[in-house]
């Protein structure tokens, strides 16, 4: 997710502004923090083998009945109704649990232990094609706007599924604006932000277009057919002073991604995104059960296609969000059971996996309860969400 | 600084820069002020929009006209599920015939995070309303009754209780209130699927325990105690009223019939069990450990103070089918049992993880034979989830059941045929030993509220060998039950 708190946040491909942002003091102690990590970590393999608790920490269960939580993001500073380190957490599913009509946010404040409503936008918005219902997609910017998707639907499958949007929300959880457009359709995976204030890039992929009703079944595998026209979008921001971010630019630089419909999961498709400090991104592609990198993705201009396979299959079922350990390793929750998968991206090699959600309710056990991941402040744990039960949940040493 | 962005006409507007990516050319992005005057947080359509939601809603009535919103804003959650039956043996039994039987349940739960902050806290009420008739007892005089809702028509309290959760990560938790431990003890989730009331409560505890037990339709006053003291092991422990009518002088149904008896004097019932769990929440899997198979496996003993009757011999110490019998049946107290239950996985497909085979099985025993009616009871089982490519919710199910009556019940058979205590010579008059059945079952799920589901049972030595009160002359025929059930959330 945010590469903003390791090393390599660049906004743009604007030599002088990076070169400027490696040398700022503030980056420069957090490079060295990283790199004392990785040389303090070297006695151990990875990070997940000194998670030892996992304890729930609020329901995400909001006011107006909103549940399956989704996308989580630790504020990086604080804003209007936002406290820095407060963790957002948005709703995919309504009341009756139908996927796509969510439209709620909620805030924890791990200082006070007090669970608040950030937002609750709107189940209809003119500017955002086909209603709300909030995804993984969801990030907070330093100058206090929060950005989220939607990929809405109105009966709770993609029969019904509009373009959706993403949408920019002020600190105080008041909406304001609507960005939809050609390449903006149906935004689904974690975000990635590389976020220096007046300046910010976000990538997101996007896994609907195209995508029919679940009852559009494939001949041969009997299942919902796999449309491959999933992406992954860069959008450069620039935010003036008080005033909400625009949207400078628009590259498409990952393309042809396998998509589905899926009733329980309403659709699947590239969902991870995490940013790396040598401007590699990486992508989990869910149905294809892997991780891609896509090299030069701050800078590059065209698409990378799939890019390229980093780690397949093993440990991984179904990979859905990913984020960074202290040591630059990836972790990604699995969707088919409820373990977090930690990967060595320079190596492609699968460290480990640990279970973080074990209910045997589902088949295998943890089967579609996870979903969001995100690193707490002090990185020595991590967030996620079970979206069964509707909580947000921490692991910690 | 927000009041001219909610002022501003919900016109579209350009962003100030076109897309730069070469290769995917497309029209500039849409930034569009968003103007919340007019716009609704509900969803539009009012008191039917659940009409239009029926396919993917989990609730039949959708947020029941407004009902459950309301309640959410107070953390309360409400369930209503009807379940509906039609079952009928097309051979053997007492007669031939089919019965329509249902059960509707409410459940009513408060969580304390959500409604007052208050960390690990959740309040439950249930209630049952009881309808139709019962195959079992009209048709087919089985000990392991067909179906796990067959009950007294009645409409009656069934939960009331508030559990907490407490130490680092929630590790424990204790219960308080009137309970129904059938819900957590000798659990089996893969025996669940089965329509048989011997996967659910089983059939030791169902006959042995005074009243049946504190399980459905009844419950009873204790406190239970769950630890998660590992990271695979956990223990369940719980002291409840040892029986859950207030007394075992008929009925257990019939004497708390509106389940808000709350015996307290009628003995201690202690329930512990051990469970290990893979994967147990924490485990650690490297590379190369192939695909993960859950299972639970449980070691279990209960011990019940209440007062029970014995199977055989009155208190003079004769046969009670003794004619010399003062009649009076001996007495004794205190009763118990073990049992341990397994649940594993034995397949996953790898392209499908959704597609997996388990298996089950439950054995309890029961060893003072002098007191209960079973002896013993085992229950095994497969079955295999997705069974159609591509309808995930749906399982396929074939099990069996076994039921050992205890040899002082067969005893009590012979000493009546012996002291010319049943019709004719008594030659023919069967000696109950034990009943076995098989069952196969595929639940359909037509929409996440609704489930369909064909079941099929064939039960073999009905009763455990008992004369048909049509023709005492013979045994009631091995018996074939065919039928559906509907589950519907609404």
């Amino acid at each position: 997710m945010s590469c903003s708190d390791r090393a390599g946040a660049r906004t743009a491909p604007e030599k002088s502004k990076v070169l400027w942002f490696f040398l700022s003091r503030k980056n420069i102690l957090l490079f060295s923090l990283l790199v004392c990590g990785t040389t303090h970590a070297a006695d151990r393999a990875g990070f997940l083998e000194t998670i030892h608790k996992h304890r729930m920490v609020t329901s995400t269960v909001t006011p107006n009945g909103d549940v399956n939580p989704y996308a989580i993001v630790v504020a990086p500073a604080s804003a209007g109704m936002i406290e820095k380190d407060d963790v957002l957490v948005d709703n995919f599913n309504n009341i009756s649990n139908l996927q796509g009509t969510g439209t709620t946010i909620i805030g924890y404040r791990p200082s006070t232990k007090a669970t608040y409503v950030f937002a609750r936008l709107p189940q209809h918005l003119a500017q955002c094609p086909g209603g709300v219902g909030l995804t993984t997609s969801m990030a907070m910017l330093k100058t206090g706007w929060v950005i989220v998707g939607s990929t809405p639907s109105t009966d709770g499958t993609t029969a019904t599924k509009g373009d959706g949007c993403l949408i920019v929300i002020d600190p105080q959880g008041h909406p304001v604006t609507a960005w939809s457009g050609a390449h903006i359709i149906d935004p689904w995976g974690n975000m990635a932000v590389s976020d220096a204030g007046g300046q910010a890039t976000l990538f997101v992929s996007m896994a609907g277009e195209g995508i029919p009703s679940p009852d559009v079944t494939d001949p041969q595998t009997h299942l919902p057919v796999i449309v491959r026209k999933a992406s992954v979008l860069r959008i450069d921001l620039r935010i003036p002073d008080g005033k909400p971010p625009e949207i400078a630019s628009e590259t498409v630089v990952g393309d042809g991604f396998s998509q589905r419909a899926d009733r329980d999961n309403f659709l699947l498709g590239p969902t991870g995104e995490a940013l790396a400090p040598d401007g590699t991104l990486y992508v989990t592609d869910g149905l294809d059960n892997l991780v891609v990198a896509i090299p030069d993705a701050l800078t590059r201009t065209t698409s990378a296609g799939t890019g390229r396979v980093v780690t397949k299959d093993g440990l991984l079922a179904w990979p859905l969000a990913l984020d960074w350990t202290p040591e630059g390793h990836l972790l990604a929750c699995n969707g088919k059971d409820g373990r977090v998968v930690e990967i060595d991206p320079k190596s492609g090699q699968q460290i480990y996996a640990q279970w973080i959600d074990n209910d045997q309710a589902q088949s295998p056990p943890g089967n579609g309860d996870l979903f969001g991941i995100a690193m707490m402040p002090d990185r020595k744990g991590f967030y996620y969400v079970e979206d069964d039960m509707n909580t947000l949940m921490e692991a910690r040493p | 600084m927000i009041g001219w962005r909610r002022r501003g006409i919900a016109l579209v507007a350009l962003a100030a820069c076109l897309p730069s990516g070469r290769a995917h050319a497309a029209p500039p992005p849409l930034a569009a002020p968003i103007n919340l005057t007019g716009t609704s947080a509900t969803a539009v359509g009012g008191r039917t929009n659940f009409l239009s939601n029926l396919n993917r809603s989990n609730y039949m009535l959708g947020d029941l006209f407004g009902v459950r919103t309301f309640l959410a804003r107070y953390g309360i959650s409400l369930a209503v599920q009807e379940t509906s039956e039609v079952l009928g043996n097309v051979s053997g039994g007492i007669h031939k015939g089919a019965d329509y039987d249902g059960l509707t349940q409410m459940i009513l739960q408060l969580n304390t995070d959500r409604a007052f902050g208050w960390h690990g806290g959740l309040f439950n009420a249930s209630a049952l309303q009881i309808h139709g008739r019962n195959l079992s007892a009209d048709n087919l005089g089985t000990i392991q009754t067909a179906s796990g809702i067959e009950a007294d028509r009645a409409t009656r309290l069934w939960e009331l209780w508030y559990d907490q959760k407490f130490l680092d990560e929630d590790a424990a938790d204790i219960k308080i209130g009137q309970q129904s431990v059938d819900q957590e003890f000798i659990t089996s989730a893969n025996a669940a699927l089965f329509v048989n009331t011997m996967f659910g409560w089983p059939a030791v505890p169902s006959y042995d325990m005074p009243g049946g037990g504190p399980a459905y339709p009844l419950s009873a006053p204790g406190i239970r105690l769950r630890w998660r003291f590992t990271e695979a092991l956990t223990v369940l422990t719980g002291v409840f009223s040892g029986n859950p009518a207030p007394n075992r002088d008929g009925d257990p149904q019939a004497l708390n019939a509106s389940g808000t008896s709350f015996p307290l004097d009628t003995g201690t019932l202690v329930m512990t069990e051990i469970q290990d769990a893979y994967p147990g929440l924490g485990a650690m899997e490297y590379p190369g450990a192939g695909a993960p198979l859950g299972h639970v496996y449980k070691l279990g003993f209960w011990y019940d103070s209440d007062g029970v009757d014995d199977q055989r011999f009155g208190n003079d110490g004769l046969p009670l089918a003794d004619p010399a019998s003062n009649g009076i049946t001996r007495h004794h107290r205190g009763n118990f049992g073990v049992y341990g239950v397994f649940d594993q996985m034995l397949w996953r497909q790898s392209s499908d993880p959704n597609r997996t085979m388990s298996v089950f099985g439950r054995a309890l025993f029961a060893p003072q034979a002098d007191r209960n009616f079973l002896r013993a009871s085992l229950n095994l089982g497969v079955t295999y989830r997705e069974p159609i490519k591509g309808r995930a919710d749906d399982t396929v199910g074939l099990a069996v059941g076994y039921a050992r009556v205890s040899s002082s019940v067969s005893n009590a058979d012979r000493d009546a045929r012996d002291f010319g205590q049943v019709p004719g010579d008594g030659l023919q008059w069967p000696i109950r030993r034990n009943e076995t059945f098989i069952e196969t079952t595929y639940q359909y799920q037509m929409r996440p509220w609704w489930q369909i589901q064909p079941d099929f049972q064939y039960v073999f030595n009905p009763g455990g060998g008992i004369a048909n009160p049509n023709d005492q002359s013979r045994k009631v025929k091995d018996e074939a039950v065919i039928g559906v059930r509907t589950n519907v959330l609404f």
